[in-house]
């Protein structure tokens, strides 16, 4: 760090080690309350779990999101030699860094691969292809080379060894510069980064593929990866205004993160906010013009009765309006302001993940209730403990990287 | 940016690069850019000028020949009703998508090793906008009534049909050339009133004053000037999406199987930048060399340049394979068929062509010793702007000669006409390229200024800090 | 009112946009309002220090585009559904989805020109003249010298201005006097843009005239081949045929379309006053037995069997599933029974027309004819089960 910097920097509170005995332990304890309240109505429920785990899917597809978008910023910085996003760098990296933790996370989803629950029914407790039934039975057993319980688990093991290597080789780099005043660790990462960059991206499209849009077995979308990734992408935009906005209220990163910061988050949220809105309306109106009975179901089951304003909900409150809200520059330069819509697009992304999740539990009818809400916060909590854990109590910037001066001295024109 | 102290020492690889080279200062690059402008051009601009104006004049014949004798003239028949004319025209389009995106999203994202192409890379997008235009007009089956596909008040009581994504494409790819065109001729204001103060004949000063507009370099019209200039990049950047995704409709739009594929959009969009920017260095690389902007157009642009080709090159080949992966996994027979046809049928030659050139050898620049060689990228390039007309070829033909009926396949051919008249668009690209060159600013001067340090107040200041 | 009439201000000349700014700071200081700074790109600060207000251009290009947006949708929803509607491939006349992408480009198209137009518009562009091009040194402001100007009508003005500008670190001061008349554009252009215009209309108002006028002169025909085509049309003799006709007489029993007699008892089975008809309305012979049969075997007799007493394989196969309880079977009628011989061939024919019961309508597979000819094959069956075993 320039002598600059650190004068700047004397009261951030880069090294508190607060954050992972404060608020680990809070968060395990949220988290694991709300999981077991999610799962004690799961099983109120009677119906072998089916909602629990759908449920789960979402809370488990959120915290995804939010890590994924986290190393995607990450890669992309470093690939792309930014300068403006050093002091909010090292917030993506807890969220990648806990990568393991959210593998971990995965495990009880293993159980819906392998009991017999739900099979004679629905063909699988959670992915109905387990035993392909009904009318699209003959068209999923052609994919049982591709969708079948060991396969996938393999699969799914073979994204967190590659996820989990990448977030921590990543970090490892960074964390390495803080201790150096050599560049290597920061040359090594970007040397990597579009690699990594390439491996990202093909994981994650299969990833979206078998945890979500397998959930529909004789549904497919060649653009499915991307949307998902374009969730993401509004999922760490908004984390990471969030949690600068919590560093700077708990008293730390006062001078390392200023207004200008906050701009360009949301100026990337408010891009991606249109993105996803691209991407959805690709999607959906490719599907509703050639209108190919096999592909119009998956969107059928999101205008039934009870979907129909869930699906409104999405056009008009995870892209009409934010993007009408954060058009304006006032917005983005107003940080409570700011955060307020961070907040918002977590909540849509949220729902979005339902909706995409939750019709195959049932398309006619809307189960909403606590048992989703809980189980999500449960995961959501138990993500963030072990972020916390892990994180523990590294610096909240990299404080050397060759880039931190420029990134200070930034000012958005 | 002004870089604060300390900046210099960085390796080279992370290090804010030096744009501008040569110690160039604000009145060397009003005189290294308008000097283009203001003397007679080397002899090999009206060489290539002459050709240029030959192949022109041939395409004219060629059309005129259309005219008289109906467009049966064209390779296309049943069941490649789009041939040759729709593959032109999505070639050219993609190629018009680098300036923009060069102009606008790269401005946005504050990549400031644009402004020494920028210009360059607009008037491209503007006559490459031209050639792609000229397409779909003169394959409608009576070309002089191309402009029915326009909402004009009629004497026949009728509206054009809004549900056809044809219709979408006349919307997207006018508004296209005319915001492209807005945006290329603001962007040029500055610099033509440059050249109109320093104009000495009279013609030239009275014709570089009229498209100033009076233009003084006024602060309190600079502060406008700005904002609307951000305005037009806020607003060009979603038009970029939404131009090569509107082609994209015309194809994905329809139940063929090839066509109708979700990813298309993005897919198209990513080819388009790909192509765009393989042609801008084509076009750059021995321009540079020719006008003397070796300054301005350093090895640093090219570079990251050749990065962003590589990108693209993978995201076009993340959507071959993924639509590969799709065709297999929807478990649809014709699907599969579709694809397995295209690398092993009868057009497999045009496919292993397209990955070869769109995905394979553009990973040559991983190896920045590729990627800082002249000779290698503009060899690269041109294997690249092959490739992308070869995709939109595999794509166009391959689907509709084996459709649904095998009684119906057939084996496409072209005709002599139809490698004429896509030969005859080159003669118009490189015609209003080359006036581009002879007669305009070719590099954002304003621009250019405003990316050495000296350009900001408080330069001084930091300098003598750090020493 | 200090203000100097016949001056246009004082120009002060900087080498450095440090210098620039420090002094623009300073005017602005002093409570001018009416000066201006000259550079040859945008000098970032310069704002700040000038006090520019920011500028209401993003509402202009806000309210462009939800103009282009509106009328994009607009514009769809009304020619296509509401002026000149008609269905083609199953798509709504106003579908949302596929009215996106025009309205989309048209708030596009008119954000942008409300960005540039309202630009030139807001900086009073464009201008053919102004005082300051009368300085030659000023030529400099587009490529490397900046210049800070306070205006004469500025009510701060006063003969001491001058000095007090060339005392904040200028390299050059100059009066720019206010010109007697403004230059305007040179007289050979004015004619051009006159003559241009004149021309320009002309194609509209020859347009405008044949829209207004009669005229008893052919219409000129630009393209011949497709106006006269080499087809035969209506009247015309031809080689082709033996009749020397180009057009062709209709093939026989070509009913024109809807000119079919649907109310006739050949088609409905029923006489006029509603009763059935007795008889049959067509010719009966042979043929017409054969033909009954055969139809009768491939329609009939998969479920009434081939002797018309309904215990075909079907049936059998299906009371055998009913007794095992996996189905509910209704049998097919015996086609021998006292009720069907009570029936008179109209109401057989109404039957097989409409279906019945568990029968379906078989108008679609059975032309009137063939129905007539199944009623009169079942006379034949009937006949047939009617007459006594030899063995009796």
């Amino acid at each position: 760090m320039t002598p600059q910097a650190s004068r700047l920097l004397a009261h951030d509170n880069l090294h508190d080690a607060g954050l992972s005995r404060r608020f680990g332990n809070r968060f395990l304890l949220i988290g694991l309350a709300a999981l077991a309240v999610g799962l004690g109505l799961g099983i109120a429920d009677g119906d072998e779990l089916r909602h629990f785990f759908h449920a789960y899917l979402v809370g488990y597809a959120f915290v995804l999101s939010v890590a994924l978008g986290g190393m995607f910023f990450v890669l992309i910085q470093h690939l792309t030699n930014a300068h403006w996003s050093v002091t909010v760098r090292r917030l993506a990296e807890f969220t990648i860094v806990s990568l393991p933790w959210v593998g971990v996370l995965g495990l009880p989803l293993l159980y819906p691969l392998f009991t017999d629950a739900g099979l004679e029914e629905h063909g699988g407790l959670l992915w109905p292809w387990i035993q392909p039934l009904g009318e699209d039975a003959a068209l999923v057993t052609k994919k049982v080379g591709w969708l079948n319980p060991g396969f996938f688990a393999v699969r799914m093991l073979g994204y967190f060894a590659v996820w989990g290597f990448m977030g921590t080789y990543f970090v490892r780099k960074s964390l390495q510069q803080d201790l150096t005043d050599s560049y290597e660790p920061t040359l090594k990462a970007k040397k990597w980064s579009a690699l990594g960059m390439i491996v990202f991206a093909l994981s994650l499209t299969a990833a979206a593929f078998d945890l979500l849009m397998s959930l529909d077995p004789a549904w497919f979308s060649t653009i499915f990866g991307v949307y998902f990734f374009s969730g993401s992408l509004i999922a760490i935009f908004s984390w990471l205004i969030l949690t600068a906005l919590f560093m700077q209220r708990t008293g730390r990163l006062q001078h390392a993160i200023t207004v200008d910061h906050y701009h360009d988050l949301g100026k990337f949220l408010f891009a991606f906010v249109f993105f996803w809105g691209y991407i959805a309306f690709s999607q959906y109106m490719l599907i509703w013009y050639a209108n190919i009975p096999e592909e119009t179901l998956w969107f059928a089951h999101r205008q039934t009765e009870a979907w129909m304003p869930v699906s409104w909900l999405l056009v008009v409150g995870h892209f009409i309006i934010p993007f009408a809200a954060l058009l304006s520059r006032h917005t983005k330069r107003r940080v409570m302001v700011l955060g307020f819509w961070a907040a918002y697009m977590l909540v849509m992304h949220w729902v979005d993940l339902y909706w995409l999740v939750m019709p195959a539990l049932d398309s006619q009818a809307l189960h909403f209730g606590l048992c989703d809400v809980a189980t999500s916060v449960g995961i959501v909590g138990l993500y963030v403990a072990g972020l916390c854990r892990i994180a523990g109590d590294r610096p909240l910037i990299p404080v050397n990287d060759p880039l931190l001066a420029e990134c200070l001295a930034f000012k958005n024109v | 940016m002004a870089s604060p102290a300390g900046a210099h020492d960085l390796p080279e690889a992370i290090r804010p690069p030096n744009l501008i080279q040569g110690g160039e200062d604000f009145s060397s690059i009003t005189n290294t850019v308008a000097r283009v402008a203001e003397y007679k051009p080397p002899r090999g601009w009206y060489i290539a000028f002459g050709v240029s104006v030959s192949i022109l004049g041939m395409l004219l014949v060629m059309l005129g020949y259309l005219f008289w004798e109906g467009i049966g003239i064209w390779g296309n028949n049943q069941p490649v009703a789009w041939g040759w004319p729709i593959v032109n025209f999505v070639f050219w389009v993609g190629i018009g998508h680098a300036g923009t995106l060069i102009s606008a999203v790269l401005f946005l994202f504050r990549q400031q090793w644009r402004t020494s192409i920028n210009r360059f890379a607009e008037a491209m997008t503007i006559f490459a906008v031209m050639c792609a235009g000229l397409f779909p007009a003169i394959h409608v089956g009576r070309p002089w009534l191309a402009y029915w596909l326009f909402p004009i008040p009629n004497q026949m009581s009728m509206w054009p049909n809004f549900r056809s994504p044809l219709l979408w494409d006349v919307f997207a790819v006018s508004t296209y050339a005319t915001v492209s065109a807005l945006f290329w001729f603001m962007g040029m204001i500055p610099d033509l009133a440059t050249l109109r103060d320093r104009a000495t004949k009279k013609l030239p000063r009275l014709l570089y004053g009229i498209f100033a507009l009076g233009w003084t370099g006024s602060n309190r019209a600079w502060h406008r000037y700005e904002r609307a200039y951000l305005l037009l990049a806020a607003l060009a950047t979603p038009l970029v999406l939404s131009v090569h995704s509107v082609v994209s409709f015309d194809f994905a739009v329809a139940q063929l199987p090839g066509w109708h594929t979700t990813i298309f959009p993005p897919y198209f969009v990513a080819g388009a930048i790909f192509s765009g920017f393989a042609m801008v260095i084509t076009l750059m690389v021995p321009a540079r060399q020719f006008f003397g902007l070796k300054n301005l157009v350093t090895m640093r642009h090219l570079e990251n340049m050749c990065k962003v080709i590589m990108a693209t090159s993978m995201m076009v080949g993340y959507a071959y394979a993924a639509e590969f992966f799709i065709a297999w996994y929807s478990g649809n027979q014709y699907e599969g068929f579709v694809f397995v046809n295209r690398a092993l049928g009868n057009y497999a030659w045009a496919y292993w062509t397209m990955v070869t050139c769109n995905v394979i050898l553009p990973q040559i620049f991983w190896f920045k010793k590729m990627r800082t060689n002249l000779v290698v990228m503009f060899i690269i390039a041109a294997f690249v702007n092959v490739g992308m007309w070869f995709e939109r070829f595999v794509i166009t033909v391959t689907s509709s000669s084996r459709d649904f009926l095998p009684s119906s396949w057939h084996y496409f051919t072209p005709t002599l006409f139809d490698a004429l008249v896509f030969l005859g668009s080159f003669g118009l690209f490189f015609t209003f390229f080359l006036l581009f060159c002879r007669f305009l600013p070719t590099v954002a001067m304003a621009e250019v200024k405003l990316v050495l340090p000296e350009a900001h107040p408080g330069h001084r200041h930091h300098g003598e800090e750090g020493e | 009112m200090t203000a100097d009439a016949r001056l246009y201000g004082v120009l002060a000349e900087f080498d450095n946009v440090d210098d620039l700014v420090d002094a623009a700071k300073q005017v602005r200081e002093a409570g001018y309002t009416r000066f201006d700074a000259h550079t040859p790109f945008p000098v970032h600060g310069l704002d700040d220090a000038m006090g520019v207000r920011p500028t209401i251009l993003p509402w202009i290009v806000l309210a462009a585009g939800l103009v282009g947006l509106s009328s994009g949708f607009l514009m769809q929803w009304w020619m296509n559904d509401v002026d000149y509607s008609y269905a083609i491939s199953g798509k709504p006349m106003f579908g949302l989805p596929g009215a996106v992408p025009v309205a989309y480009e048209l708030t596009i198209l008119l954000a942008s020109f409300g960005a540039f137009v309202g630009m030139l518009a807001l900086n009073n562009l464009p201008k053919w003249f102004h005082p300051l091009f009368r300085v030659e040194r000023f030529s400099r402001a587009t490529s490397d010298r900046f210049y800070l100007v306070i205006e004469g009508r500025d009510p701060n003005f006063g003969p001491r201005t001058s000095d007090w500008l060339g005392g904040l670190g200028c390299t050059a001061l100059e009066a720019v006097p206010m010109p007697d008349e403004p230059e305007g554009l040179p007289r050979p252009l004015k004619g051009l843009a006159w003559v241009m215009t004149s021309l320009a209309l002309l194609p509209v108002a020859m347009i405008a005239n044949a829209r207004f006028s009669e005229s008893s002169t052919p219409q000129i025909h630009l393209v011949g081949n497709m106006d006269f085509q080499e087809k035969y049309k209506a009247q015309q003799t031809s080689q082709l045929f033996a009749d020397g006709r180009a057009m062709r007489p209709d093939s026989a029993g070509t009913v024109a379309r809807g000119e079919l007699d649907i109310s006739s008892p050949q088609v409905t089975g029923r006489n006029a006053d509603g009763s059935y008809v007795a008889g049959f309305p067509v010719a009966v012979d042979a043929g017409l037995m054969a033909r009954g049969r055969e139809r009768f075997d491939i329609y009939c007799a998969t479920c009434h069997g081939l002797n018309g007493k309904g215990d075909s394989v079907v049936s059998r196969r299906a009371l055998a599933l009913q007794e095992q309880g996996k189905a509910a079977w209704t049998p097919p009628t015996d086609l021998t029974s006292q009720v069907v011989l009570d029936q008179p061939p109209g109401q057989i024919f109404e039957t097989i027309t409409l279906g019945k019961n568990n029968m379906p309508s078989y108008a679609q597979q059975l032309r009137p004819r063939d129905r007539w000819a199944i009623a009169l094959y079942m006379e034949a069956l009937q006949s047939a089960q009617a007459a006594p075993s030899e063995d009796e």
